[in-house]
């Protein structure tokens, strides 16, 4: 899991351009959205869409299960883990 | 209100409502309105009109404005307008391919007769629009565009309209995107912009970017009372270098086509707010 983990935060801060952060300094834990975590909007959420569904072949439905699993990095990876196609 | 006007729109000519709208609802607007002061400061700093001519650009400016909003009703009553397009091989060529493109729009001229005009009958086109219109210009526009095989996605704020852009793009469907105002994410690209710099959203070239899709731009400009001028161009960007690069060189190209287009019909600039400060 941390290897997944690992993996999307690179290929988060390829996809959003984050300049200066490298992966140890995102907290898998923190929120992405709002002040508190990576403050990121919504545009930087339908990067992570389109990255899902283009590196692990997950098409998200829907706003509703968009929003459980965007929580943090540690649950995007678990859901990848459990629904990856490639 | 809205249907009442539709209704009328299918017996009255327009010309009679543009007449009306011209002397009797512009003049006590343009006294209320901020609109006035901006549309004023348009045409004197970016166009360097004189104050005289800027003051009768802003009344004509707040006029075609009147007339377009009449121009969507007449088009819900079934009203045609004398269409010429230009460039309409370049959306004819992408409609062809099984991927999907992004359509770029602007707040001038009336760009929604573009979904009633280009028509692509295999491909799904998806225009991103506000949320919060009155639902009846909603149902107007499901209603007049249920031929073109066309999607209206409203931006809400649960992040809805994203899947459903993805979804489209997925299916080689074609997603239309307002380009010129910073809505929702604040993040910008900067431009120069009619000799001044302005800011852009990043979000319509980020997702052009994300597939590596073709762009084009399209705008819709009033040129005579019943005739519509369509400028449709493509957006030719470097899809080998960095993204960071690919976004800026699609909103370089977007912004000199925008500036061409408003350069020929300045009047129909209908940013009624601090663009060049958003």
């Amino acid at each position: 899991m941390d290897q997944l983990i690992n993996e999307l935060k690179t290929q988060l801060i390829e996809a959003l351009n984050l300049e200066d952060v490298t992966p140890e300094d995102i907290d898998a834990q923190a929120p992405l959205f709002g002040a508190d975590g990576l403050g990121l909007d919504s545009i930087d959420a339908l990067e992570i869409i389109m990255l899902l569904e283009k590196n692990y072949g997950i098409r998200l439905a829907n706003a509703a299960e968009g929003k459980t699993i965007f929580t943090s990095i540690a649950n995007i990876a678990d859901y990848v883990a459990k629904n990856r196609k490639k | 209100m809205h249907h009442s006007l539709v209704a009328m729109l299918r017996h009255v000519n327009p010309r009679v409502f543009y007449a009306v709208t011209n002397a009797l609802i512009i003049p006590p607007c343009l006294l209320f309105s901020p609109s006035r002061g901006i549309a004023y400061r348009y045409f004197r700093e970016r166009h360097h009109l004189s104050r005289r001519k800027a003051a009768w650009a802003t009344y004509r400016n707040h006029c075609l404005f009147g007339q377009v909003v009449i121009d969507r009703f007449a088009m819900y009553a079934g009203r045609k307008f004398d269409i010429e397009i230009e460039g309409y091989d370049h959306f004819q060529r992408l409609a062809e391919l099984p991927e999907g493109f992004i359509q770029l729009s602007a707040h001038v001229g009336n760009y929604e007769l573009a979904g009633y005009s280009l028509k692509a009958e295999q491909k799904r086109f998806n225009a991103l629009v506000f949320a919060g219109e009155k639902q009846s210009v909603m149902e107007g526009r499901q209603q007049m565009f249920q031929g073109n095989n066309l999607r209206m996605i409203p931006i809400r704020s649960d992040m809805g309209h994203l899947f459903d852009i993805s979804q489209a793009l997925s299916d080689g469907e074609t997603v239309s995107m307002p380009a010129d105002r910073i809505f929702g994410s604040d993040k910008a690209v900067t431009v120069n912009f009619l000799g001044v710099k302005a800011r852009l959203p990043q979000g319509p070239f980020r997702v052009a970017t994300m597939r590596g899709l073709d762009v084009i731009a399209v705008n819709v400009m009033k040129t005579a009372p019943q005739r519509y001028k369509i400028y449709v161009s493509p957006l030719e960007y470097d899809k080998q270098a960095p993204r960071r690069e690919q976004v800026t060189q699609i909103a370089t190209l977007y912004a000199h086509e925008l500036q061409r287009v408003i350069t020929l019909h300045p009047l129909q600039w209908y940013n009624y707010y601090e663009f060049w400060n958003q």
